[in-house]
């Protein structure tokens, strides 16, 4: 894996003082992937990024960029490398262009090649005409472009995004994407970290899944979803359900009920439309029990609640 | 409505109880600062009184009579206390002056020889034969309290004099030949003269030899290093804050995933505040030429005592940025630091009056090396080679700051 990976991290582990945020990692990224890591808040996602960009010295583990070993060869290996990070590490009283000088000077860009880079990433980031606002003045939307723009400045050959669409309105979010799509589509290696499933299922080539440190699961969304998704039903009812039923919705599919007075519970099954239509025999008989019926089709919201017991958002 | 304030108000000393460091830097700061001043500042109302006199050094080269009982009387006085030996040695004008040029006191009294016998003789005398007193002192003691204590020696000693001239000077009266207006006209003249030129006793005051003063220091040339160092040290809250903005905004994060060392990061930063503190001890040496038209003497050591001084700053500024991990505990640390140190250090009160403790403690702050330094070159006329030492220290001062900051600072 280490000689075809662009990106190698092997066992990775971070510990503080009263937790352990990332627990024996390990994964490759090919050359022009688009990687996902999908997981909920304190899966230990940011964690793993903050060791990648040199910030977070880890516990023990490896990590290669192109060849280049992180800890014992950073200058080479993060020449590689382009990072967005989930806040905006932007400084707001400076305008934008000031913000990608300043970082582009970082990376060792100057004169004229400095400005065609800049005038490029604000072409990407379709922030031309607010070059000389301040970035304090900024939407949470444009601080969100501004800083993938100051990301790509150097051409990496790596993006690393850190929850680049947190807090950002739906237009905004479409465009990062998008713009995220075609610049993988160039030949940029992306690792993508998020917690909402329908970017991983929408950008990436394979997901990784942390949960508590741990990567608990590595395939393309669609290998996830056949080898581990199911179809889940949320059912609500006007009234605690009684063991009878309960009993009857276990023959069905794998039943977890969500709240102590047994009113809401979700059936995991393989075969949604089949589960379907036996939960409506049963409930037949009880009328005006039935509250709320939804159902989801297996997708990586449905992996994690399989491998876990939990949905990325109970946390 | 009410609600609504209540419920931000406990929001509010909740998140300050929650900051334990803040808390205490918010209590304890007042506390410390109320207890450093004090101790230090005793020393300001109460110099040259009874509970804290003034050491002075008293040198008697065979005076006489008249020197003996001058120094007794002197003895009497509450608000001094007479050195006439050192080390069991009585004093000699060459070792009073070397006390004073170490810094190990900061006054003393001669007596020339044969004061008594030039003090009896007539007193129309040419000036260059009268009797004499020198005082020598160190330049940069205080001019207010020096001016005070001398006042109060040059009236015992006049009056001692004065007394022991009588007999004389009525001969000398009551020696006039002719008229009424002769003696109550020259006793009205007697009258009218200064206690000085009654007494026929000249004051002079001088220096230590070595010291390049060539007149004495004006209170601005005293009192504007002081503040200078004082302004300059203010540099650590501005420095400490930008480290934390840039923790909190998350550039740091940004900046360490280029290719690009923590070392070179941590320079690129720091050189702006060092460059501010540099420009600032300029400027305010620069309104005290031209304001107050003092004299700076040796530039080339005074900028060297610059350069190690903005380097204990900033230095100083690394260390509260490791140390404090919120605005409230950086806010907290830089004001406790920069008060505390400049009044520890002699910034507000001239450190010879303080305490016996509170003297040994100056010694800790860089405060203290600084202003000595700069007196050094302003005041006391030296060069490069005599601030040396103060400069070692400062400096050593900056590499400890910096060693413990770069051991402790977290860029995440």
């Amino acid at each position: 894996m280490m000689n075809q990976s662009v990106v190698f991290v092997e066992d990775l582990w971070k510990n503080y003082a009263e937790t352990e945020a990332v627990r024996g990692l390990t994964f490759g990224i090919s050359r022009g992937e688009f990687f996902g890591l999908l997981g909920p808040n304190g899966a230990g996602k940011t964690t793993t990024i903050g060791i990648l960009s040199g910030l977070i010295k880890p516990s023990r583990g490896r990590i290669s960029i192109d060849g280049f070993d992180l800890f014992s060869k950073p200058m080479e290996a993060k020449a590689k490398l382009g990072l967005v990070p989930q806040s905006f590490a932007l400084y707001p009283t400076l305008n934008a262009r000031d913000n990608l000088i300043f970082f582009g000077r970082i990376y060792g860009l100057k004169g004229k090649r400095l400005k065609e880079r800049i005038a490029s990433v604000l072409e990407i980031v379709e922030l031309r005409d607010r070059v000389n606002q301040t970035v304090a003045t900024f939407s949470n939307g444009m601080k969100r472009r501004l800083n993938i723009a100051v990301g790509l400045l150097h051409e990496p050959e790596i993006l690393i995004l850190d929850e680049p669409t947190v807090g950002v309105d739906t237009q905004s979010r479409n465009a990062i994407l998008e713009s995220l799509d075609t610049l993988n589509k160039s030949g940029v290696t992306v690792m993508y970290t998020t917690h909402y499933i329908e970017e991983a299922q929408r950008l990436c080539d394979r997901v990784a899944i942390m949960d508590q440190g741990k990567m608990i699961a590595l395939d393309s969304p669609s290998g996830l979803i056949r080898d581990f998704g199911k179809g889940i039903i949320r059912i609500e009812f006007n009234a605690g359900v009684d063991e009878t039923l309960l009993r009857q919705m276990g023959d069905i599919g794998s039943v977890r009920i969500i709240n102590g007075q047994k009113r809401r519970v979700h059936l995991e099954t393989g075969r949604t439309d089949h589960a379907l239509r036996e939960l409506l025999k049963r409930m037949e008989a009880r009328d005006g029990l039935l509250k709320t019926l939804d159902i989801s089709e297996p997708n990586l919201e449905t992996v994690f609640i399989h491998l876990t017991g939990r949905g990325l958002r109970d946390y | 409505m009410i609600r609504q304030i209540i419920a931000i108000t406990f929001k509010e000393l909740k998140v300050l109880w929650l900051d334990r460091e803040a808390l205490a830097l918010l209590f304890v700061m007042p506390v410390f600062f109320i207890l450093v001043m004090s101790f230090a500042l005793e020393g300001v109302f109460e110099a040259g009184s009874k509970g804290h006199p003034i050491e002075l050094l008293v040198v008697n080269r065979n005076g006489g009579r008249v020197v003996e009982q001058a120094i007794t009387d002197l003895r009497r006085v509450e608000a001094l206390i007479l050195i006439e030996a050192y080390e069991g040695v009585p004093l000699t004008s060459d070792k009073a002056e070397q006390l004073i040029r170490n810094g190990v006191y900061p006054l003393a009294l001669l007596f020339e020889e044969g004061f008594t016998e030039k003090v009896l003789q007539t007193s129309n005398r040419p000036e260059h034969e009268k009797a004499s007193v020198y005082l020598i002192s160190d330049p940069a003691m205080n001019v207010q309290l020096l001016a005070a204590v001398k006042g109060a020696i040059q009236s015992v000693i006049e009056r001692r004099v004065l007394l022991a001239r009588v007999p004389q000077r009525l001969k000398e009266m009551l020696g006039i030949p002719e008229g009424v207006e002769g003696p109550p006209d020259s006793m009205l003249g007697e009258m009218n003269k200064s206690g000085s030129e009654r007494s026929g006793v000249v004051f002079i005051h001088t220096f230590p030899k070595g010291f390049n003063a060539g007149r004495r220091p004006t209170a601005t040339e005293q009192n504007i290093p002081g503040y200078t160092i004082f302004g300059v040290f203010f540099i650590v809250l501005t420095l400490a804050s930008s480290f934390l903005q840039e923790k909190k905004d998350g550039t740091f994060q940004r900046i360490l995933s280029a290719p690009l060392s923590k070392t070179a990061l941590l320079i690129g930063k720091l050189l702006p505040y060092y460059l501010a503190n540099l420009i600032q001890i300029t400027l305010m040496f620069s309104v005290g030429v031209m304001v107050f038209g003092i004299k700076l003497g040796h530039l080339p050591a005074l900028v060297i005592v610059s350069l190690a001084l903005a380097a204990a700053a900033n230095g100083l500024g690394l260390l509260v940025a490791a140390l404090g991990k919120t605005e409230a505990q950086v806010n907290g640390l830089s004001v406790l630091l920069a008060i505390t140190l400049s009044a520890l250090g002699g910034m507000m009160v001239p450190t010879f009056i303080m305490p016996d403790l509170m003297k040994t403690l100056s010694l800790c702050t860089p405060h203290a090396w600084a202003l000595a330094g700069y007196h050094d070159i302003i005041i006391r006329g030296f060069g490069v080679q005599q601030i040396l030492s103060e400069t070692g220290v400062l400096l050593g001062f900056a590499s400890f700051f910096f060693i413990v900051a770069l051991w402790r600072f977290r860029f995440d």
